[in-house]
């Protein structure tokens, strides 16, 4: 049983993971790190939380996906800083 | 007798059934306004109750009493500071362990706290059945179950949350964290003994570790000596857990949250498949969803212009018809002239603003609260990106070519302030139905369709460029979609309508007094016969920078009032309603008046609307940059067109 950690979307409709960290870490001096990491922890995307990937809007738009029972919208750039973990 | 008051505060996440309970409490006794110094929302009401006056405030929907949003700030800076008797949680019972997670916060708050299980309807639909009194037990506060769209429990609501007032009764239960963050909560908490603050030792302590910026800088006017301590026993958290503290903390908190939900539900066999979902996956589809969205809108768009003109036009009829009534009484003088002018003021006030923005809020709350509006910003975030925005702007910006008024009035979807800034300001830009007159009755009918084509898109690139400047100046997060979608549901009508009822009263208050105001100085201007004087005095930006005849002065003037008149002014003053006989004003002069027409000022229901969302200063900021940019941009084009054609 192998694990690798790859962003939320690169999941595919369907796949269920679970959260490892947020690269929060923004480039040129980096905008405000703590909030962004501090919001998608309150909305439940903390380490050890399982989510599922229901879709993905066309032409990159936000990914849907299932966590802590209710349904949440992200946008791509979000979603591509979350890491997860994928057990095979 | 002196009079018994008591405070209720409604607390709680978007969506979880909040305004629909705070109209049932406070029916036609509500306030709408903004928070001192703030844009956000401030909805109060008042109700009697066994003797009491009780003042109920909604504070904002949110998802934790962190300082992401000013939402968060100013909900948890109320409760902490104006110290509400109780604080009413609303929650849904069909999400309950991300509603738990933000009970668990208010209880760190150290407030009095009455639980509002709501939407156990639809909880029962999904398959989840609540245990109460073990949910009680557990968080140590009263629960009662609720089904707010139907008015049930909300009596017993009321009855427990008066219980609990008039004790100022708070949970005797301290939700525990995990031992080696309790320890060092305690430590923490044993430094910051003697320390005068708002906010409770045991909350203050917690925040500090979850790293609160706000929190921080208030404690280091206080005493440094505890922030550095608690730095220090954070990074001392984050070596044995190898994540940051904020994240430990936050975890731990989601933890509790899902033990607690786990314990009391009891999951049954839901009803299967349920319609909500089966719309849900319909209208989020990549072919369908589109269609669907696109078919709503147009029916959106049409039937709010179709029902917005056939109103406007009667009310306007209507009220013009008293003007030789106004006259025969008042006298066709000075005195006359003016007063008939600040009638005109509200004339145009009602029947500008008025038809389109009823139905507009109506429409707008019935997509927010079914759950729908998300589902658009699902589907248009992508687009909406390239100018910064996200999918919600997409509502305002579109309706924005019908009215800007009613679209800057619905950019308060947005959730941070700078997407509200950034939204009304493109939506300002859009050109709305008064500006298309003028694109269509000067350029289309002189110059050709593909003209006024021309310059709609013209009108979109200068959106799409200005959209992405603003974006790229205005300090503060990048824009991201983080974003619930909630179960469909049917709103509650009559909480649609009475939100519908109190923003266009606060609406009538802003604006009201600006029209009026502006239509009685330009009749002043008018009638002292200085209109030929202000002309001049704008010939060097008029004639000589923008090469259009001198008395376009006076039209783009009364333009400020309603775009349609620099149209309808041009043709009265010249005499003529064909402008292609008019010397001096040929093709360019045409394609360059519309321009400015277009971009140069947000007319003045727009500029109140402005106010209401964004305060004075901002609203006045945009209205200056726009007069200066339609400017420049005018004479730039007029320069390239003379190039160009001659």
């Amino acid at each position: 049983m192998s694990k690798r950690k790859i962003p939320l979307t690169a999941l595919k409709a369907g796949e269920t993971a679970t959260v490892v960290s947020i690269d929060a870490v923004f480039g040129r001096g980096g905008g405000r790190r703590w909030g962004f990491e501090k919001r998608l922890m309150d909305m439940g995307l903390t380490p050890g939380t399982k989510v599922t990937v229901v879709k993905s809007a066309p032409f990159h738009g936000p990914i849907e996906i299932l966590v802590r029972g209710s349904r949440l919208a992200l946008g791509r750039g979000v979603a591509e800083r979350i890491l997860v973990e994928v057990e095979e | 007798m002196t009079e018994k008051r008591l405070r209720i505060a409604l607390a709680g996440n978007a969506n979880v059934g909040k305004s629909v309970i705070f109209n049932y409490l406070t029916g036609l006794h509500q306030h709408i306004g903004n928070w001192p110094g703030k844009t956000v929302e401030k909805a109060e009401g008042t109700l009697h109750f066994k003797g009491y006056t009780i003042d109920i405030i909604d504070l904002p929907g949110i998802y934790s009493l962190s300082t992401y949003s000013i939402e968060e700030q100013i909900s948890r800076r109320y409760i902490a500071v104006e110290k509400p008797d109780v604080v009413i949680n609303v929650v849904d019972a069909s999400v309950l362990e991300r509603n738990l997670y933000f009970t668990l916060q208010l209880m760190e708050l150290g407030a009095p706290l009455v639980l509002a299980l709501n939407q156990i309807d639809i909880a029962k639909r999904k398959g989840i059945e609540v245990d109460v009194e073990k949910l009680e037990k557990l968080l140590g506060i009263p629960v009662v179950p609720t089904v707010a769209i139907k008015g049930i429990g909300i009596f017993k609501l009321l009855e427990r949350a008066v219980e609990v007032a008039e004790k100022r009764e708070t949970s005797k239960t301290v939700v525990k964290f995990g031992k080696e963050v309790e320890d060092k909560i305690a430590k923490l908490v044993k430094t910051l003994e003697g320390i005068h603050y708002w906010y409770p030792p045991r909350y203050v302590a917690i925040k500090l570790l979850e790293g609160d910026e706000e929190i921080e800088k208030e404690m280091e006017q206080l005493n440094p000596g505890v922030v550095a301590t608690a730095k220090k026993i954070s990074k001392e958290i984050e070596k044995l857990h190898e994540h940051s503290c904020s994240t430990v903390i936050t975890a731990e908190r989601y933890e509790i949250a899902g033990r607690i939900a786990r314990e009391v539900q009891k999951l049954v066999s839901p009803i299967k498949p349920r319609f909500e979902e089966r719309l849900h996956n319909l209208t989020t589809h990549k072919i369908a969803g589109y269609a669907i969205m696109v078919f709503s809108l147009l029916a959106i768009f049409y039937s709010i212009f179709t029902v917005g003109g056939y109103f406007s036009d009667f009310l306007n009829e209507l009220f013009y018809a008293t003007e030789p009534l106004f006259y025969n009484f008042l006298g066709a003088g000075t005195f006359g002239k003016l007063a008939w002018s600040m009638m005109e003021g509200v004339i145009a006030g009602i029947t500008i603003a008025l038809p389109y923005i009823v139905p507009f809020y109506i429409i707008l709350y019935f997509l927010e609260d079914s759950g729908y509006l998300s589902r658009i910003a699902f589907l248009m975030d992508n687009i909406m990106h390239k100018i910064g925005l996200h999918g919600k702007a997409f509502i305002p910006l579109i309706l924005g070519y019908g009215c800007n008024v009613p679209a800057c009035l619905g950019c308060r979807i947005m959730e941070t302030e700078r997407e509200r800034l950034l939204a009304v300001f493109v939506t300002t830009l859009v050109p709305c139905a008064a500006r298309t007159v003028i694109i269509l009755g000067l350029v289309g009918k002189y110059l050709g369709i593909e003209y006024a084509l021309a310059l709609y898109i013209f009108d979109l690139a200068i959106i799409f460029i200005l959209g992405r400047l603003a974006f790229k100046v205005l300090p503060g997060e990048p824009t991201a979609l983080i974003m619930e979608m909630h179960d469909y549901r049917w709103p509650h009508l009559k909480t649609v309508l009475k939100q519908t009822w109190f923003r266009l009263l606060e609406f009538i208050k802003i604006a009201f007094p600006l029209i009026i105001l502006g239509s009685f100085a330009i009749k002043l201007i008018e009638v002292s016969g200085l209109l030929e004087l202000v002309a001049s005095a704008l010939s060097p930006i008029t004639v000589t920078w923008l090469g259009l005849p001198l008395i376009t002065g006076i039209t783009l003037i009364f333009g400020v009032l309603r775009k349609e008149l620099t149209l309808i002014m041009l043709a009265t003053l010249l005499g003529t309603t064909n402008f292609a006989e008019v010397p001096g004003f040929g093709p360019i002069q045409m394609v360059v008046f519309t321009i400015v027409t277009m971009f140069y000022i947000p007319c003045i229901s727009t500029i109140a609307a402005l106010i209401k969302e964004i305060g004075w200063k901002k609203a006045i900021l945009i209205t200056i940059f726009e007069v200066i940019f339609a400017i420049t941009i005018g004479g730039i084009a007029y320069r390239i067109l003379i190039l160009t054609f001659k």
